[in-house]
């Protein structure tokens, strides 16, 4: 309470003097202002929780100043303060939107706890209005979280029965390849088209398996199996199965390991999935000889992984969209756009969680977190 | 070496890719039959008791993979199993591999691999088999003995 920023506003010189002094022996340090633009212009520069404003001054009236203070800082509350005779101001006041008013000569027990309760009033507003905010943003999980889930189940739903269909193509195609190798069609006219032709059915096959069975992997109930896995040799490993690519762009790989994390008990076969398919993404973005950093930090309760990148960022807009199933900007055939949307799933299956940060023109990074 | 065929006997409820399958291995020189429900396939490996391998859908109406290959493991122990699974829970392949299948594949299934646990069934069936030959001859030398 000692804390509460207050604004004295009065016209008579002396009467702020005497207030501002007693304030003080209580322990209040409050600002003073000799008019309702003095006041305005402090309130630009300094954040004031209760004004305590005389309604009758010259120019700016207390009223006025309230209307202003409302309009512009809504949460300030207003106490103001009426002559004997003019009691009815302060009820005008109050309609206005003052908090209370009181009349001169002021009691200052009685002022103190009327800013008192002034301030409690402030204290519930700003708990509602964060309680409010906690819940609508509650709410759009939940609905994006159900829609999310829905569609996990419609799209496994639909991998299972396109399963079928494909497998029959894939049969067909097949069993077409092998009649083309016998010896009896050894002469056929065009065989080099069929085979060309089947080879693009075959492919086609390919690329819409890969996605059924990624989107039947988003339900997938499989359960965690934790062991305790050396952190470097597991660092050095996944390096080694992205290497590939690392060497051909001449990517150099700069990577942290805190002295303190030498053994971790992590499910390693869910999390070397996760962290290949970050690194994968993380050096399809870096240019040709540009850097990589690979870091893993020890905090009080969990482990962090950053995977960071120096390639070209993610916009804004699409900042929002990368963990949305279907979401990609590789062109057809390139991505399926469910990598990090299953990712993601995975991640929160095993009670951690990702975060990404990007600068356009600097990189991407992506924070990973598990539980210990 | 010329490789002896290999009896197959295909069990899915989807008739075109029962058939397409059929002629795939039928053209690599396997002997194959197809049938396209759990009944169906038991009837058949009572009738003809040669069959080696059974290809066998998980997801049919009527009786399910499981149920098929419970029976089959009761039946006819020697006759191996490999699942087929348009879905993607790998759970009810690894139910079907604690039953005593002898693989599963995700369908739609590479042909290659297919092709090599197919060979790896049979080859376990034959040896079923064999194991079974040398205890009866031990058997019937022992009844021989005896007399």
């Amino acid at each position: 309470m000692k804390n509460v920023r207050i604004l004295f506003v009065d016209d008579e010189t002396a009467f702020l003097d005497t207030i501002i002094k007693r304030m003080k022996k209580r322990g209040f340090n409050p600002e003073r202002a000799s008019s309702g633009n003095d006041a305005l212009a402090l309130l630009r520069e300094n954040p004031i929780d209760i004004i305590v404003s005389d309604i009758r001054m010259p120019g700016m009236d207390g009223i006025e100043l309230l209307g202003e203070v409302k309009k512009r800082y809504p949460k300030t509350e207003i106490i103001l303060l009426t002559g004997h005779a003019t009691s009815q101001d302060g009820v005008v006041g109050i309609k206005e939107g003052a908090f209370d008013y009181l009349s001169k000569p002021i009691e200052i027990d009685h002022l103190v706890s009327k800013i008192g309760q002034a301030f409690d009033k402030i204290l519930r507003d700003e708990e509602k209005k964060k309680e409010t905010e906690f819940r609508v943003k509650m709410e759009q999980q939940m609905v994006a979280t159900k829609r999310l889930a829905s569609l996990g189940t419609l799209a496994a739903g639909v991998a299972h029965e396109v399963n079928n269909p494909l497998a029959i193509i894939n049969e067909s195609a097949g069993w077409m390849g092998q009649i083309l190798e016998k010896e009896e069609l050894a002469e056929m006219p065009r065989k080099t088209d069929f085979k060309m032709a089947l080879g693009k059915i075959n492919n086609a096959v390919e690329r819409a398996r890969v996605i059924t069975h990624q989107l039947l992997g988003i339900v997938k109930k499989d359960n965690a199996v934790l062991s305790e896995v050396n952190v470097g040799e597991f660092i050095d490993e996944i390096i080694q199965m992205a290497g590939v690519e690392i060497k051909s762009k001449d990517i150099k790989i700069i990577k942290h390991i805190d002295d303190t994390l030498t053994s971790v008990w992590i499910d390693p076969h869910q999390v070397r999935q996760i962290l290949i398919n970050l690194l994968t993404n993380a050096v399809h973005a870096t240019p040709d000889g540009g850097k990589l950093f690979l870091a893993l930090e020890d905090s009080d309760k969990d482990i962090l992984f950053f995977i960071k990148d120096t390639g070209e960022g993610i916009p804004k807009e699409n900042l929002e969209k990368i963990f949305e199933p279907f979401f990609t900007t590789k062109s057809p055939g390139n991505g399926t756009g469910l990598g990090l949307f299953i990712i993601k799933g995975i991640i929160e299956k095993l009670g951690g969680g990702i975060d990404v940060k990007s600068k356009l023109g600097v990189g991407t990074t992506f924070c990973i977190t598990f539980p210990k | 070496m010329v490789k002896i065929p290999a009896r197959i006997l295909v069990v899915d409820d989807e008739v075109d890719f029962a058939e397409m399958l059929s002629l795939r291995l039928k053209e690599v020189g396997e002997i194959v039959l197809s049938v396209h429900n759990g009944q169906d396939c038991l009837k058949t490996l009572e009738e003809k008791d040669n069959i080696d391998v059974v290809i066998l859908d998980i997801k049919m109406p009527g009786m399910d993979g499981i149920e098929v290959l419970k029976e089959i493991r009761k039946k006819f122990p020697i006759v191996e199993v490999i699942m087929l699974t348009g879905h993607g829970s790998a759970e009810t392949a690894v139910k079907g591999l604690k039953l005593g299948a002898y693989d599963y594949l995700m369908k739609p299934a590479d042909f290659t691999d297919l092709a090599a646990k197919l060979e790896g069934a049979r080859k376990r069936s034959d040896e079923h088999k064999e194991r079974i030959r040398a205890a009866e001859l031990k058997l019937l030398l022992r009844k021989t003995g005896e007399f």
